[in-house]
């Protein structure tokens, strides 16, 4: 693919939140196209180019773990932000935690190693200085270098990822022999069932859905605009 | 695929089958029957439908149009109601009671309009002519009041079809529930564009969560709600997707539902599905009793193909039991704050699944072996609590735990230190304890040399430590009797097995002491133990430091192998006579 990018991305643990599970979080068994969208924004983004991800390799077995954590149950209202924008006062603003502490326990997978398949094309925002060989050569040099604008995650902030870029002339990374099973789809496909693809941004923020399967350790992610997509 | 995905699918093969309530339709508990004539009027008195006898008459479970939620406001459910609603009479003071009943009744009459089914007509013309006060007027019994009643045509009763069985009554019902102000959007569980539920139904019988029921789905607290989005609308799930899984899930957790077991805190239910009902049974029942031994029925069925473990059969030769082409669920859930957690969710073919918990029970093998044949997961759980009492098994770790077993992965390492820990507490090295560190080296330290038995020619160094201190402990029983207070297990096990340097030559001066006053008694009985002494030693290797400064969790958990081996080869031998060391009182 013209202008395609491989990127390999490694963590401890990860969490693609379910959105149906989102509150006693477990996670999709493996990564999300948005999720993989997130970290090549952390390396580099601008308004004119728009990531695509074609397809996700899963490389290491899937593997679940359950952790609890403490975390508030409380957002800072707007209303009372706005407030303090307009008075300059932001005496009111402060969250305690120990009023909001809530237990929430997350299903997470643990040792995760991906590549990221993705490409970019160009938005209405392109300006004349706009071209994809500049966008390209940009992603390119940052990711060598491991570069990032912020931390890339693997679903969550808590969980970091490290990446490096996969050269064209690189072979892509197989899964080990005795993780070629059928859980990663190998002989027979693997039903992931309904996938978050994405958000829907630009309309009423509503789910956009697919169908994903795992097809010998890879989850091909249909276009943007294709009639797979659910919205 | 989802959980929930795999419960709606469930569901549809169950409803298939008419074992649970159709979309729109929930099992509530009704008591009586209103028999109608086709005019309205009433064909008798109304129909006990309560089972037993006397004052122990239980009320019926019949599928009846879903409940509306009702708090504080009034608002009568389709078709059926407690009497206070139908009728306008309770048996308490009742303030409200007209006003439920004229709710009851406009509501009906909006429902209601313009359907020309006979069913639906006679129930009109019946409301139309009703007043409470005929309730006393002809004689009914006083048992109806405040019971769930529903309506059927006095034709069709005997069927026992009621009023809202009637395909009228069900297509105006679903017509109702579709309404019109709910927001569509698509569905997660089925992909489709469908009405949103707001408030997903509560599920019950979760161990240790709310009796009223709790939520996978939920977003009780505005931290949880993203994007603006409100309630339900943050998880797109269909109204027909939340009510299949929900009703499928109830149904699984009943207890006695052959769905369920309950380890530690995970309440686990699990299911199978098949190309035939036969096979999905088999399985299901198989899994009942792989892991929910119950104490004599089902440990002769488990015990039979453990045997077949034992005795070193290959996995493979188990095959034939095992239904072929059965895809099996197992979903552990497990309380949290008014919703419920997804401790794990597991999702293979049955076979694969119970091979991996045969190879888990091959792990954790060890002679000799525990009193109990087969003991339970809840058995081998309550070893790592304090004062062995459930409500102390440490939290997550049950789940973890049989997640590593129907996955096949590695154990989660809080059960070896917990166990560790207990061991150092309470210095009661049982079998089953032994036998879950033992599986733990297997698994987790590719250990798969790990002796079952008492293996004299094992040269790990845990492992001899733990033999020695078990002959020192040997020798003082044999110099003192079994009557002492505090043996050196009771003073100085948690120290050998963690800093052995720290204690053992202590140990062996006091074990000298002992030596010499059993030579005194008996000199043979002194020898043995020499020996046994030696054969330890000898085994040690002296250039690696035979008493290290401190033991690792791996190494310790060897120690209590070695321990446990060697203590019971001196239990076994004591039963013959002729080496048995006579008690000496102390």
């Amino acid at each position: 693919m013209a202008y395609g990018i491989r990127l390999r991305v490694k963590g401890r643990w990860a969490l693609f939140t379910r959105p149906e599970m989102k509150v006693e979080r477990v996670s999709y068994d493996v990564m999300t196209p948005s999720a993989a969208r997130g970290i090549l924004e952390a390396i580099h983004w601008k308004p004119a180019i728009r990531w695509v991800i074609d397809e996700i390799h899963v490389l290491k077995p899937i593997r679940f773990q359950s952790i609890r954590r403490n975390e508030v149950g409380a957002k800072a209202p707007v209303a009372s932000i706005r407030k303090a924008m307009k008075s300059g006062d932001i005496g009111d603003l402060a969250l305690i935690v120990e009023d909001n502490r809530q237990q929430r326990a997350a299903t997470l997978l643990s040792d995760v190693d991906y590549v990221i398949c993705a490409h970019f094309e160009m938005t209405a925002k392109a300006g004349p200085d706009d071209n994809e060989a500049k966008h390209l050569d940009t992603f390119n040099r940052r990711a060598r270098k491991g570069q990032s604008f912020h931390q890339p995650c693997l679903g969550a902030r808590e969980f970091p990822a490290t990446f490096a870029l996969l050269e064209p002339d690189q072979a892509l990374p197989q899964p080990d022999n005795q993780d070629r099973t059928a859980a990663l789809g190998f002989g027979t496909p693997r039903d992931l069932g309904f996938m978050l693809y994405d958000i829907n941004h630009g309309g009423d923020r509503g789910s956009i859905l697919f169908r994903a399967t795992l097809v010998d350790g890879v989850v091909k992610v249909p276009p943007p605009g294709s009639p797979e997509l659910r919205r | 695929m989802s959980a929930l995905a795999a419960l709606v699918r469930a569901y549809d093969r169950m409803a298939q089958r008419g074992e649970v309530p159709p979309f729109g339709y929930s099992q509530q508990n009704i008591a009586f029957v209103i028999p109608l004539n086709a005019d309205g009027t009433v064909a008798g008195a109304p129909i006990d439908l309560r089972l037993g006898e006397g004052r122990k008459k239980t009320a019926r479970q019949l599928a009846v149009p879903q409940p509306i939620k009702r708090t504080s406001g009034v608002a009568p459910n389709f078709l059926w109601d407690k009497t206070a609603y139908v009728l306008g009479v309770t048996t308490g003071e009742g303030k409200r009671t007209a006003q439920e009943h004229q709710a009851f009744r406009d509501q009906h009459q909006a429902w209601l309009a313009g359907s020309t089914d006979e069913g639906l007509q006679a129930l009109l013309r019946f409301l139309e002519a009703w007043t409470p006060e005929r309730f006393a007027e002809w004689g009914w019994s006083e048992e109806i009041k405040d019971q769930n009643v529903v309506f059927a045509l006095e034709t069709e009763r005997l069927r026992n079809i009621y009023l809202h069985d009637r395909p009228a009554a069900r297509a105006l019902w679903a017509r109702l529930m579709a309404g019109s102000d709910k927001t569509e959007a698509i569905c997660l569980v089925s992909g489709e564009r469908a009405p949103l539920a707001r408030l997903h139904p509560a599920i019950k019988g979760v161990w240790g969560a709310q009796s009223s029921g709790a939520s996978i789905v939920s977003f009780n607290l505005d931290a949880f709600t993203s994007y603006g989005h409100d309630q339900g609308a943050n998880a797109p799930i269909s109204e027909a997707a939340a009510f299949a899984y929900t009703s499928v899930l109830n149904r699984f957790l009943d207890r006695g539902s052959g769905h369920r077991i309950q380890v530690g805190d995970a309440s686990t239910v699990f299911w199978a599905e098949a190309s035939d009902q036969a096979s999905a049974d088999t399985a299901e029942q198989m899994f009942a009793s792989l892991f929910a031994v119950d104490e004599n029925t089902e440990s002769k069925k488990v015990g039979a193909i453990l045997e077949k473990v034992a005795q070193g059969r290959p996995i493979s030769d188990l095959k034939p039991d095992l239904p072929p082409g059965v895809r099996f669920y197992v979903l552990g859930l497990a309380p949290n704050a008014a919703r419920l957690s997804v401790r794990f969710y597991v999702e293979d073919d049955f076979d694969v699944i119970a091979v991996r918990y045969l190879r888990h029970l091959a792990r954790l093998r060890i002679d000799p072996p525990p009193r109990e044949p087969s003991p339970s997961l809840w058995r081998y759980l309550i070893e790592t609590a304090v004062l062995r009492k459930s409500e102390n098994i440490p939290p997550n770790l049950a789940g973890d735990w049989l997640r590593a077993i129907l996955t096949d992965t590695p154990y989660p390492l809080t059960l070896l230190s917990s166990l560790i820990m207990r061991l150092r507490a309470d210095h009661d090295v049982s079998a089953l304890r032994v036998g879950l560190m033992k599986s733990i080296l297997i698994r987790n330290f590719g250990m798969e040399n790990t002796p079952v038995a008492l293996d004299l020619n094992c040269k790990d160094q845990g492992y001899l430590l733990g033999r020695l201190f078990a002959v020192y402990e040997q020798i003082q029983t044999a110099a003192l009797g079994r009557n002492v207070n505090a043996t050196i297990r009771d003073k100085f096990y948690g120290a050998a097995a963690a800093q052995p340097r720290k204690v053992f030559a202590l140990l062996a001066a006091g074990a000298g002491n002992h030596l010499s006053k059993i030579g005194k008694l008996r000199p043979g009985h002194r020898v043995n133990l020499e020996k046994d002494v030696g054969s330890v030693m000898d085994m040690m290797e002296p250039d690696s430091d035979p008493f290290p400064a401190s033991l690792s969790d791996k190494s310790q958990a060897l120690f209590a192998l070695g321990y446990y081996h060697q203590r019971n080869k001196y239990f076994r031998t004591s039963e013959s006579p002729d080496t048995a060391a006579p008690e000496i009182a102390a």
